[in-house]
């Protein structure tokens, strides 16, 4: 009795450790001030919620975190994010490995032109993750058993990944970018096109991947937000109004910004 | 708390709809604390017997603000101050029931004790006592309404008025007790009256716990002493 009192405090006490530390970031697209000033940041091993009114800025603040926003011609970033303090932006760091370590699910399913098995195989191929065949086919079906399509594609694996429906590219998408187990994964409405059954599949791995990932996600289901993370950051115009534990947004938020979005008040 | 409308209006109407129902059961439950009271003093026993008959509408009114509550629930997903309002609706249904069913036992107990002799001396302290419960139920109510912390704070600290006055009643009728045995039963059941309109006094304190949760996300502190001291205090030993 006495033990698990303790445990218990001591789990509160204890400051959880940071997976990503984001200081003073700014993010302007041309003249758009799109993140303004935003300090966060996010534990390791939990998951973090993004909400906030569409056009707030978290998809922008989300590809900060892995370098997507490079690809963006007219985009800009400034101040650190740090990635278990190492700063993901210095010269020394290949987008490219750093994407590999902080994989990403797109708010829109974006299978390669491929079979629905080489889309999964990309990824661990040419990071070298598996010695041979066999190795490489069972990495397929734990990523595609995982993003919970394994049973609806498992007959027709060399077929275009394109040919699935919304949903199930939306979770192949998935399965490929849990093929290279990251370290952190960012999901931008991952559900936004699936049906209530594939969505709590995507929210049952989404608590499963938080034993071993950090994930970030992003979602326009206030609910989906309070049932799968530990965090929640509010966005409203390119700043970071609230951020706490999920439990504490959802019962009794600090900010009558948050409160209004949360309940859908016109805010 | 949130003063700014719902983008879905039906959702403040469901908000707007069970709080209706809570104030409807309110006004009902004033009444039915009155009435069992001056039927008590006046020994009317027609009075009485309509107070029991008129819990049923209260206990109806609970049943309906349940499945409502849990309609909202479902359908709405409440979250934040939401949250706290069908929460709170809850619970004091719940509280408003209970007082309900003690002012059908004072009924109860009023036409037993109509065909006894009268105890002089204790109806004035007993209507006092009832009425202080009935204005905190009222200002609770209206506490509740007005999202008012001070006020359900005020009502709150007054709860211990109503224990001191159980405390007092509660010697009285020892006392009548001792002096002639013959008035035992009727002491009896004045006693379970004046227990019941303490426990009336509980309920209403709960209610204003509730105001303060509603507004603020926190319950309020133990602030307020407990002051019925009958089941402890040895000076009864020499009453
Ligand atoms: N590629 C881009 N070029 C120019 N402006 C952009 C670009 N991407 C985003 N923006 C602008 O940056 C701001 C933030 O957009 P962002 O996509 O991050 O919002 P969001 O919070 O993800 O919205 P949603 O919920 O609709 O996905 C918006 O004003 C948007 O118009
Ligand atoms: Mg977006």
């Amino acid at each position: 009795m006495l033990d698990t009192t303790q445990t218990l405090l001591t789990e509160r006490t204890m400051s959880k450790d940071i997976k990503i530390s984001a200081k003073g970031v700014d993010v302007f697209y041309g003249d758009t001030h799109a993140i303004k000033n935003v300090d966060l940041e996010i534990e390791n091993k939990a998951v973090t919620a993004f909400i906030g009114p569409s056009g707030c800025g978290k998809s922008t603040f989300l590809r900060c975190i892995n370098r997507m926003n490079d690809t963006i011609d007219i985009c800009r970033v400034t101040g650190d994010i740090l990635l278990e303090g190492q700063d993901i932006y210095a010269k020394s760091v290949d987008p490219v490995q750093l994407r590999a370590r902080v994989g990403m699910v797109f708010q829109k399913p974006n299978p390669f032109p491929k079979s629905i098995y080489d889309n999964v195989a990309y990824g661990p191929t040419i990071h070298g993750l598996a010695k041979n065949k066999a190795e490489l086919d069972e990495i397929v079906e734990q990523s595609l058993r995982r993003a919970a399509i394994w049973d609806e594609v498992k007959d027709r694996l060399h077929q275009p990944g394109t040919g699935l429906s919304g949903g199930q590219q939306q979770r192949l998408c998935i399965g490929r970018a849990i093929a290279t187990a990251p370290e952190v994964l960012l999901m931008d409405e991952p559900c936004s096109a699936l049906d209530p059954i594939a969505t709590a599949q995507v929210e049952e791995l989404i608590d499963d991947l938080r034993q071993n990932y950090t994930v970030v996600i992003v979602t326009h289901s206030m609910q989906q937000a309070a049932r799968v993370s530990q965090k929640t950051a509010f966005f409203h115009l390119g700043n970071v109004v609230e951020y706490g534990d999920t439990n504490k947004i959802f019962t009794n938020p600090e900010d009558s910004r948050t409160e209004s979005y949360i309940t859908g008040r016109i805010g | 708390m949130m003063d700014q409308e719902h983008i879905a209006s039906a959702f403040d109407r469901d908000l707007e709809g069970v709080q209706a129902l809570i104030m409807q059961m309110g006004g009902l439950v004033e009444t039915a604390i009155s009435d069992a009271a001056r039927a008590l003093e006046m020994r009317d026993t027609e009075l009485a017997e309509q107070v029991r008959r008129n819990d049923k509408l209260i206990d109806a009114l609970e049943e309906q603000v349940a499945s409502e509550v849990a309609r909202v629930i479902a359908v709405r997903a409440p979250t934040a101050g939401d949250l706290r309002t069908v929460l709170s609706v809850l619970k004091i249904s719940g509280n408003l029931e209970r007082m309900g069913d003690y002012a059908k036992n004072l009924g109860k107990r009023t036409s037993v004790l109509s065909e006894m002799p009268a105890i002089t001396g204790t109806g004035g302290a007993l209507r006092r006592m009832t009425q202080l419960v009935n204005v905190m139920l009222k200002d609770a109510l209206d506490a509740y309404i007005q999202r008012d912390v001070e006020l359900a704070e005020d009502v709150r600290q007054r709860d211990s008025e109503v224990d001191q006055m159980y405390n007092a009643l509660f010697r009285e009728f020892l006392t009548h007790m001792m002096e002639d045995p013959r008035n035992i039963t009727a002491c009896m059941h004045l006693h379970f009256i004046a227990k019941n309109v303490e426990r009336m006094g509980d309920h209403v304190t709960s209610i204003c716990e509730q105001v303060v949760y509603l507004v603020t996300g926190d319950m309020p502190d133990e602030g307020r002493e407990k002051q019925d001291r009958t089941s402890t205090d040895s000076a009864l030993g020499k009453v």
